[in-house]
């Protein structure tokens, strides 16, 4: 044992040769030792919770929440948050489902659509749609989060009214634009599903080398590498730190404040339209209360692994471990069979706990 | 073309509302030299300030930089042109390293990415230029307030800096940290640069600067040699009156010991380490030290609020707690903060709400509603008797000046009726006309019977007020001598003790 | 203080003008829906109340309660004040129906109750111009089960561990709301009346009825170790049927379910296969015999003259029930 706790001393070294506690870095890493207690809970009240099954549906079930998470964590880290994600979220979903039901089904939303979007086999049947309408529906997708999120962010940037309000505000006007569109169906206000199943396909399973890859997972497992990239390695993601940090320090250091902040929400409106359009596919079909509270679930998870609603701070890996430990939980108490009332109980607690614990380490003793 | 002064300010005037807060002010700034500028809060300093830096537009007046006239669009547009300012509230994010804040707003890119690498190199590079020994991967908030001084030094030289504006650095370093700082403005100087150096620290000014230029209520009062003239000269120029002596005469007389410390240590970091003293009846008592001697921490352990692992505080005889600053109040403590505008004042409330928070449950009447007449009586009382300037007591605080927001908070402990006051560098950023009068308030206290721990950092302060001076170092007690017997070298010395 | 009385002023005035509608002998009708999520309320009911009023010319406004009962308190206090000639109303607390009934009394306009029924008892008789149209709780789950029944009895191979029993898992809903509650009691009880024993392997529920948590729900259940002994899926409402059916695709599952609403989406997953049964929740019919009974309420005659509904004797005297229907892969044509 003791030698053990040598190694993790030696290897958590610092520059100057100061050897941190162990107490510290358990209350530094204390996110993943959270999870790590969780998961290892579970496995022992149900051994049959190691496998690969279920590893597979945690991840997929965190694939978009960690998607969106990964949009509204930026906002975060400019001392922000964004309540009008679920709607952003649920537009996405209502629109790329909107277009993208089956041929066969009687009542789409659009009971006809253009012939050029049909993909037509040699016996003049249609068999799906063209390939680039899948890509088109994306973008339309994508452009209309970005839009409406583009106008928080000016909201909150240009008016300066607190990004509470200016998203809440966003968020209730926005819900009146989907249940406008939603009203303009063909075939009533009506949950909209039986999608293309090439569509559906999307966010199917990958066979690669004999493995079975959930692709919702490659999915975000990409995005989450671009934001990586965009977060550390560029002037727009080293600006968004600063801005978050101190505005007026970034200011005056030449930073287009506005156009940061503007460009942040736009990129996390770009994420909530992918991720609407991927959830339209794993969930199958969707409504007119499509995405709601996801806005809660994605903000809650960033801010249990660590993104700071202080601003400034914020890792990738934090985003990534908070919406794990939220998928985690709530797996496991469905798989564990936990009575849902004690399940609302349980989440909570571990919510405000985990924040609690993360917290400390920024807290000066007095 | 004259290029004998980097920068040039010439005949500067601006009204704000009809109001003249500038009056054809002058200043010449040659490479290499240092420029003092002083004047009291109010003076117009930091207007003019923001008059070079493209903030505010001047009404009348030129800026000429190496004999070109120029005007500024804004502190970045000038500081592309080598013109900087290291603000005394240092604008910086906290939340990331060194180098990042140093190339904040430039950085340097291969391509779609930032080039990490060459932003570290180059940091190093500047940090060798003007030997400074930080290291550049930490973050801000890990640094010293001096230290991220200096950082925002660096940032000025990256620009390539011909001129730096310095707004009081070293209103909260320590004299180490100040000397070190002297250190740096000496390589720039030798460097070719000019500094335009604002502060109220007298023996600094006459330490460091070649030149001297003085405002008062926005008029050019003059530019002097600093070699050439003395202290006395320039309080005379500042305040346009003779202020003969910097501190107001003592009558006071001392009386028994109300309360003793013993052995008093915290428990978390930074600790105070087995602390005791005593303190007289009609007493001040100085707390001297090192920034991080933990002289902060040892009135915040004795008010309550900071926890104790041992020590007895002894009040009048009695044995007493203090555990929380509720009961130090209710024993009669009261503390001012050494951060006025973080843990002091509400910024965006008016005086009366500033000055009677603290005693509010004491407004209650039968109802158990509060008595908005009688705050309002107090506050005016208090706004009388502490001649706090304002033109009335709905004035939110963050108007008021340096010196009068201090006041009101030294009155809103005053309304507690406190015997024992703990003051934490109580005239820090406030100018000369101001100390004067919290000098004399604090001596009309005593008077009164009541006892004062001041801590300071300014040794002349501590020796023209205080009755004794308590030395701390590295979280002990190095001693406590007599004010009348001591000097600066000894005071000095003791701070090193427990290094 | 000046301000105050200003803000009064203008207050009184605004209210004054909104009491001021002209009285042009139209019907007005003042409505809600409990929630524009609701996807049967929104989807099936709402737009036949729009359509039906305009076929009987009279004018209706329905507003969104958001699922909060006192935003619906906020509106009906609106509609009095605007002066509709009746008051439509859709319960979100069905506990809180003597609240509404109260301020329809004091302003004396009539009231009709819909698709959510009064819980407390007696509180239908404290005024004598108040009615409910709508179902009967219970009833959806009882067809419901009989369906179920009657598909377990005609399928012996459903029984996948042979002892009898029926292993199920139950997607609730909305916990306390009182469809929910009856569905699963009456599901379950329909098989336990037939003489099938019943074990529960799971149940969840869901306080938005959500697609995507049941589907994530389905998800877990199918990794469990019971996984496979899951032999019904009972679903108090279609979209959370859709959910499951999602999860059950992808986890190359095909486990019986059934779901209560019968919305397109459902009828085209009955045509498909993968939804075994659903019950109607006859929207249309429940729309058309509630304006029929405001009409008639607003006009002050006989709230069923010149109607075909009938109020239930069975309990009490002031309800129209309108029944529910099973569909199946028999019978789902007709209702497309």
């Amino acid at each position: 044992m003791r030698n053990i706790i040598d190694s993790l001393k030696s290897k958590f070294k610092l520059g100057n040769g100061e050897q941190k506690k162990i107490s510290e870095i358990l209350l530094n890493n204390a996110i993943y030792f959270i999870i790590g207690g969780i998961v290892l809970f579970i496995i022992i009240s149900e051994p049959t919770f190691l496998s690969l099954s279920v590893a597979k549906n945690i991840l997929t079930q965190s694939s978009v929440r960690l998607i969106l998470a990964l949009g509204v964590g930026g906002i975060i880290i400019l001392q922000g948050t964004d309540l009008s994600l679920g709607k952003n979220v649920g537009f996405s979903a209502i629109i790329t489902a909107s277009f993208l039901q089956s041929f066969s089904y009687g009542a789409r939303f659009y009971s006809t659509l253009p012939d050029w979007v049909w993909n037509v086999n040699s016996l003049g049947e249609v068999i799906g749609f063209q390939w680039f309408f899948y890509i088109l529906v994306l973008l339309v997708a994508m452009i209309v989060s970005a839009f409406f999120s583009a106008i928080n962010g000016l909201v909150v940037a240009h008016f300066k009214v607190h990004p509470f309000l200016a998203t809440l505000g966003g968020s209730v006007a926005l819900y009146g634009i989907l249940l406008l569109y939603f009203n303009t169906s063909d075939a009533g206000p009506q949950p909209i599903g039986s999608l293309d199943s090439t569509y559906s396909s999307f966010v199917g399973i990958w066979h690669v080398f004999g493995m079975e890859i959930p692709l919702l997972v490659v999915y975000s497992v990409i995005i989450t590498g671009v934001m990586w990239v965009v977060w550390n390695k560029t002037t727009f993601g080293k600006n968004m730190f600063a801005v978050g940090g101190n505005p007026e320090a970034a200011k005056i250091s030449g930073v287009n404040v506005i156009r940061t902040t503007v460009m942040v929400y736009i990129l996390a409106g770009l994420l909530y339209g992918i991720g609407g359009y991927l959830e339209a596919a794993r969930v199958g079909s969707a409504n007119s209360a499509f995405g709601l509270n996801y806005e809660l679930d994605a903000i809650a998870a960033c801010v249990v692994g660590g993104i700071s609603f202080s601003g400034g701070i914020g890792k990738i890996s934090g985003a990534v471990a908070g919406v794990l430990m939220f998928t985690v939980i709530t797996y496991g108490m469905v798989y564990l069979g936990i009575d849902a009332y004690y399940q609302y109980i349980i989440k909570g607690t571990i919510i405000v706990a985990a924040v609690a614990l993360d917290t400390r380490k920024y807290i000066k003793k007095t | 073309m004259n290029n004998e002064y980097l920068l040039q300010i010439k005949n500067l005037s601006k009204s704000f509302s009809g109001v003249k807060v500038l009056n054809g002010v002058e200043i010449s700034v040659k490479p290499g030299t240092i420029h003092a500028l002083m004047g009291e809060n109010g003076a117009g300093k930091s207007t003019l300030m923001k008059c070079l830096f493209g903030i505010y537009k001047q009404d009348e007046g030129e800026f000429y930089l190496n004999g070109e006239k120029f005007n500024f669009t804004d502190p970045k547009h000038a500081l592309e042109h080598g013109v900087s300012m290291v603000h005394q509230e240092l604008n910086q994010v906290l939340q990331r390293t060194v180098v990042d804040n140093v190339w904040l707003g430039r950085y340097p890119t291969n391509g779609l990415f930032v080039d990490e690498k060459k932003m570290l190199e180059d940091t190093i590079e500047l940090f060798k230029k003007i030997e400074v020994d930080i290291d550049p991967t930490k973050n801000l908030a890990d640094l010293s307030v001096s230290q991220r001084q200096m950082v925002e030094i660096v940032k000025a030289v990256s620009y390539d800096a011909k001129v730096i504006v310095l707004d009081e650095p070293t209103s909260s370093l320590t004299q180490n940290e100040v000397d070190k700082l002297f250190e740096i403005m000496r390589t720039l100087k030798k460097q070719g640069i000019g500094l335009i150096y604002i502060s109220h620290k007298m023996e600094e000014i006459f330490e460091i600067s070649d030149y001297v230029t003085v405002l008062r209520d926005g008029n050019y009062i003059g530019t002097k040699v600093t070699k050439e003239i003395d202290i006395d000269t320039i309080i005379k120029m500042m305040v346009g009156r003779d202020l003969k002596h910097r501190f107001p005469s003592k009558s006071h007389t001392i009386g028994e010991i109300v309360l003793e410390v013993k052995n008093l240590s915290t428990t978390y970091k930074p600790r105070v380490k087995n602390v005791s003293f005593k303190l007289k009846k009609g007493e001040i008592l100085g707390l001297s030290g090192l920034v991080g001697s933990r002289r902060t921490e040892l009135v915040e352990a004795i008010f309550g609020a900071r926890k104790r692992e041992t020590g007895e505080l002894i009040l009048n005889g009695k044995l007493i707690k203090n555990d929380t600053t509720v009961q130090a109040i209710s024993n009669g403590f009261a503390l001012i903060t050494e951060e006025r505008r973080e843990t002091g004042i509400y910024p965006v409330s008016n005086i009366t709400f500033n000055s009677t928070i603290a005693n509010v449950h004491n407004y209650k009447g039968i109802t158990g509603l509060l008595n908005g007449k009688q705050m309002e009586k107090d506050t005016s009382k208090l706004v009388r008797q502490m001649k706090i300037k304002t033109p009335s007591n709905y004035e939110l605080i963050r108007a008021l000046s340096g010196g009068n927001q201090q006041k009101v908070i030294i009155g809103r402990w005053l309304l507690l009726n406190p015997d024992i006051l703990l003051m934490d560098e109580p005239t820090r950023g406030i100018d000369v006309g101001a100390k004067f009068e919290i000098y004399q308030l604090m001596l009309d206290l005593v008077s009164q019977g009541k006892s004062i721990i001041m801590v300071s950092s300014e040794m002349p302060e501590l020796l023209g007020i205080t009755d004794r001076i308590g030395v701390m170092s590295n979280g002990r007690l190095a001693g406590i001598v007599d004010t009348k017997s001591t000097n600066q070298e000894e005071l000095f010395k003791m701070t090193m003790k427990y290094l | 203080m000046k301000k105050v009385l200003t803000f009064v002023t203008v207050l009184l005035f605004v209210f004054a003008l909104a009491g001021c509608t002209s009285d042009d002998g139209v019907v007005t009708i003042g409505a809600n829906i409990y929630t524009f999520n609701d996807n049967f309320m929104n989807g099936v009911v709402r737009p036949e109340l729009e359509s039906y009023a305009q076929e009987l010319g009279v004018e209706i406004d329905i507003v969104d309660s958001e699922g909060s009962q006192a935003t619906l308190n906020n509106q009906v206090d609106t509609f009095i004040s605007k002066g509709v000639d009746v008051l439509v109303i859709n319960l979100v607390d069905p506990a809180a129906a003597g609240t509404i009934i109260d301020k329809a009394k004091d302003a004396d306009i009539p009231l009709i109750l819909f698709n959510k029924e009064a819980t407390v008892s007696g509180v239908m008789d404290t005024y004598d111009k108040v009615w409910y149209v709508g179902t009967d709780s219970a009833e959806a789950g009882i067809i419901q089960g009989e369906m179920m029944v009657a598909d377990w009895q005609a399928n012996a191979d459903w029984d996948l561990n042979g002892d009898g029993k029926v292993q199920y898992v139950l997607l609730k809903g909305e916990p306390g709301h009182p469809d929910a509650e009856a569905r699963t009691v009456e599901a379950v009880k329909a098989f336990t009346d037939a003489g099938i024993e019943v074990e529960e392997l799971a149940i969840q529920p869901s306080t938005t009825w959500s697609t995507t948590e049941a589907g994530d729900t389905m998800a877990a259940w199918l990794t469990t170790a019971y996984a496979d002994e899951i032999e019904l899926v009972i679903s108090n409402n279609d979209g959370m049927a859709f959910g499951a059916i999602q999860a059950m695709t992808n986890a190359s599952y095909d486990i019986p379910i059934y779901g209560v609403d019968a919305l397109e989406e459902a009828l085209a997953k009955i045509g498909t296969g993968d939804l075994n049964g659903t019950v109607l929740n006859d929207g249309v019919n429940q729309a058309r015999a509630t304006l029929d009974l405001a009409v008639n309420a607003a006009n002050g005659v006989d709230v069923l003259d010149g109607t075909d509904w009938v109020l239930d004797s069975e309990t009490e005297t002031k309800a129209v029930r309108v029944s529910y229907v099973a569909v199946t892969a028999d019978n789902y044509e007709d209702f497309q």
